[in-house]
């Protein structure tokens, strides 16, 4: 129950953003693009903010290890302004950008969609993902002593405290959402207050409210710190603190918006249009039409058996390859030397090989099927064709992606059995539930990739470009990895998750009765699987507001 | 041709620009496109009639394609707006692209489908029930001549057999309008009859928006046609009131087949000699066929015999003709 409600939590957390734009897309038309901006302006804050949060600890104006070294109020107030003036400035270079290259995107609705962007990826992050990392290593913990940690007191006293919370009840995971969704709302209206700075071309005139942005924002989070170090653990004190520091900010935001009267007249438009074919079931079932055409597509064109054999092959082959490697080194003329150096193959080698082949086939099928699925029809002329139809360009985007998702989930599905049969034939057998997640954390990992690969496919001008690009963001993903302290957090971490995994499902065999050795600690890692799925939808998100803006 | 002229538009009839949205089959507003410093379409501002099977010419490079793509919404307008049977077209809209079907100049197809799977698939893109395109699938392939070949993959057809399921994939959910890039540009003799003979089939059912650069093609099937040079629109009027516009003032002369050397030279001295004369504007000429132009008519009905007798031809067939829509597009557009 605990982790289902975490999980649905950080799910949400992910999507969420997501399904807001998507209702505001509906409403006001706001293009896809702005999402991936607002997000990148995130980003971009970032790589400034916590470098600079870094330099001024270092420099002993914010504290190092504890948050008693210094003031608490001088604390919050240093890092309300570091994150105002970052994120804020970081929006206004968006807004002036937009401004100079698509003067058309400065209406209203591209402010809100700018905001939920911004908000959205904080909220996948810093929501999502971390929550994930956090939650999954408290998961684990709960089965290791504490004290065996070699943690301070202090910080044994934090770890205490923090798994009680998380473990206390499965209401405890929407704290986290809720403190999201309030931090989504309130991007939105920090994009509100820098766009009003641009909306009316006189930012000679209306240049006060980037300030006040800066302002507001800093004021929010220091009260969001003092909060957090004061209220004793207080959740719902300190929701209420940080819901009441929103207040005004929503409050102008609907008096805005009111005064616009662009909202009213939004949803009667949307109303009006959810009664001809273009209603929310309509664009569905062309999305679901398309997904199937994909589907008969890859059929036809054999690219689904050769993917489906590639994999069971390699699913099969992998136990086969543990079993008779070592036996064939022995047979080796010369060799027998070395015969005794040699280990006794095991299913958890068979794991290993598992792991290892699909990881480096399947990385190389994904690019290689994927990076045509949108340039091959841009440069054949049949994308024209099709989108001169009543085609939503996200249901063609989106419908590739999916095809490809149900073609490796087929791969993985006959890998996996060809290799479960195999060990337990060759070797023994393997825990079902460790053996599934398995296999799960390895398709979550492929589609990654599968997904970076399609949004190559439709930056390109060429499937060899397209080729080019998948790759780039692959192997530029592969490296980010190895980051010192995100690159866990990235989802080649799923790797180390899922080997961990792959020999305790090996490891059952040995602690079978009769046996004397026990099954292998796993280290879950939640923030891993958590920033795929974020990968994969932005990527998505990506390619879609790209392709919106194409021309066929 | 009407004496109302737009003013924005020398050469636009008022009934060609005035209509609106709501009341034209094709409605453009100032629809420009431009590519850097290239300007594709100027300021096109057009009225297509519902029912009219418009002709839209244009030398390659004119602009057609351009004003093709921004109607079907696969480009995006510098300036200017697009409406299709009252939907505008350039706002990206699901609905709007249901009041057309586009063909464009090299219809493209998933080879590895069958005639009958495409249309199904396009029917399902819109949103037709099973029975609707079951049906339409039928009418179609009939309309098309594509009955025989339904099952077969579309990658083993023929250019005929490709334009014609484009016009059929086009027609699909029986759109009021049809936009048609070039569709017999690409075309042998017996295709390119094929595709005119179904364009024809469509009159007074479809609104039909054609483009292209063949004036026979033109000439055969339209009953509006408009003329596109250089990114701007330089006229537009009813084929048969455009050329009943223009005087007869074109003489069509046809000599003894030429059988050999000394024939063909002679022709040749001739033919230079009438592009000599101050009242011949241009001189065509195929095999042992002249087709003379002429500036001055009364000058011309008095000294073409006499010149033809002073290069000692034998004369098979003298005509005074109205101009061709060739020949009326060639003199706008040069």
């Amino acid at each position: 129950m605990l982790i289902m409600a975490y999980s649905l939590s950080i799910f949400l957390m992910i999507t969420l953003p997501l399904a807001l734009a998507a209702g505001l897309r509906r409403v006001s038309r706001p293009v896809w693009l702005l999402f991936s901006v607002g997000s990148l302006t995130f980003i971009l804050s970032q790589a400034v903010h916590l470098p600079l949060n870094d330099w001024l600890a270092d420099i002993g104006f914010l504290p190092k290890s504890s948050v008693d070294e210094l003031p608490l109020w001088r604390t919050a107030v240093t890092l309300g302004l570091t994150a105002g003036l970052c994120e804020e400035l970081a929006r206004a270079a968006g807004y002036a950008l937009i401004k100079k290259l698509k003067p058309i995107w400065m209406r209203w609705q591209d402010s809100l969609m700018l905001g939920l962007g911004h908000g959205g990826i904080e909220s996948m992050i810093f929501g999502g993902v971390l929550t994930a990392a956090g939650f999954s290593s408290l998961l684990s913990m709960r089965e290791i002593d504490p004290n065996t940690l070699g943690l301070n007191t202090e910080q044994l006293a934090a770890l205490k405290l923090q798994l009680e919370l998380f473990t206390a009840s499965p209401w405890n995971a929407i704290l986290p959402l809720i403190e999201r969704t309030l931090a989504i709302s309130i991007h939105v209206v920090f994009s509100l207050l820098v766009w009003r700075a641009f909306a009316r071309g006189k930012l000679s005139r209306d240049w006060y409210y980037i300030p006040l942005a800066v302002l507001y924002h800093a004021a929010v989070d220091a009260a969001v710190v003092w909060t957090a170090e004061t209220s004793s653990a207080n959740y719902v004190l300190m929701m209420l603190i940080f819901t009441s520091t929103l207040l005004p900010g929503w409050a102008w935001a609907l008096w805005l918006l009111r005064k616009e009267r662009v909202l009213r007249a939004a949803i009667k438009r949307e109303r009006e249009r959810q009664v001809g074919d273009s209603s929310i079931w309509a664009e569905l079932s062309v999305f679901w039409a398309a997904s199937i055409k994909e589907l008969r597509q890859l059929w036809r064109t054999k690219r689904l058996l050769v993917m489906g054999a590639v994999f069971l092959i390699f699913g099969m082959g992998s136990p086969v390859i543990a079993k008779f490697t070592p036996l064939a080194f022995r047979s080796i003329e010369g060799m027998e030397m070395f015969a005794e150096m040699i280990p006794e193959p095991t299913a958890g080698d068979a794991m290993g090989q598992y792991i290892k082949n699909l990881a480096q086939f399947g990385f190389i099928l994904a690019v290689l099927m994927a990076m045509g699925v949108v340039v091959g029809e841009k440069e054949r002329g049949v994308a024209a064709m099709i989108i001169s139809k009543p085609m939503p360009r996200w249901a063609f985007v989106s419908s590739k992606l999916a095809a490809q998702g149900v073609m490796y989930l087929t791969g993985f599905i006959l890998a996996g059995t060809g290799a479960y049969y195999y060990t337990l034939f060759l070797f023994e057998p393997l825990a079902l539930g460790d053996y599934a997640l398995l296999n799960g954390l390895l398709y979550l990992w492929l589609m990654v990739f599968v997904a970076l690969s399609v949004l190559g496919s439709t930056l390109a001008g060429s499937t060899v470009s397209a080729g080019g690009i998948g790759l780039g963001l692959a192997v530029a993903l592969l490296l980010a990895g190895a980051l010192p302290r995100y690159g866990a957090l990235l989802p080649g971490g799923l790797m180390g998750w899922a080997n961990q995994l792959g020999q305790r499902a090996a490891g059952v065999a040995a602690s079978l009765p009769g046996s004397a050795s026990a099954s292998a600690e796993v280290m879950a890692n939640g923030g891993a699987a958590a920033s795929a799925l974020v990968i994969i939808l932005m990527s998505l998100v990506l390619a879609i507001g790209v392709f919106e803006q194409q021309e066929l | 041709m009407s004496e109302a002229m737009n003013a924005a538009q020398p050469g636009v009839p008022a009934e060609f620009s005035e209509f609106g949205p709501e009341s034209a089959a094709i409605y453009c507003q100032n629809l420009s496109k431009h590519y850097g410093e290239i300007q594709a379409l100027e300021a096109l501002t057009l009225s297509v009639p519902y029912g009219s099977v418009f002709g839209f010419l244009g030398r390659n490079g004119a602009g057609k394609t351009t004003t093709m793509r921004l109607l079907a919404g696969l480009a995006l307008p510098t300036a200017g707006r697009a409406w299709v049977a009252g939907m505008e077209t350039t706002s990206a809209r699901r609905q709007a692209r249901l009041r057309f079907g586009y063909l464009p100049q090299e219809p493209a197809f998933y080879n590895w489908m069958s005639a009958c799977e495409y249309l199904e698939y396009v029917g399902q893109i819109q949103g037709l029930n099973k029975a609707k395109r079951a049906s339409q699938i039928d009418r179609l392939l009939a309309l098309s001549g594509l009955q025989d070949a339904a099952r077969r993959r579309i990658g083993g057809f023929s250019g005929g057999m490709l334009q014609r399921m484009g016009i059929a994939q086009a027609l699909m959910g029986d759109p009021p309008v049809l936009l048609l890039d070039e569709p017999t540009s690409s075309l042998d003799p017996a295709g390119r009859y094929e595709v005119l003979d179904m364009i024809s089939q469509l009159r007074g059912k479809t609104t039909v928006f054609l483009s292209s650069h063949i004036l026979t093609d033109i000439e055969r099937v339209c009953d509006t046609v408009a003329i596109l040079h250089k990114g701007r629109l330089v006229l537009v009027s009813g084929k048969d009131e455009l050329l009943e516009q223009h005087p007869v003032n074109a003489v069509e002369l046809e000599f003894e087949p030429i059988y050999g050397s000394s024939d063909q030279e002679m022709l040749a001295r001739f033919s230079s000699a009438l592009q000599e004369k101050a009242w011949v504007a241009s001189v065509k000429r195929e095999n042992a066929r002249l087709r003379v132009m002429v500036q001055d008519v009364s000058r011309g009905k008095r000294e073409l015999l006499p010149l033809v007798m002073a290069h000692d031809l034998s004369l098979n067939r003298y005509e005074w003709v109205r101009p061709s829509l060739e020949d009326i597009f060639l003199q706008l557009s040069a």
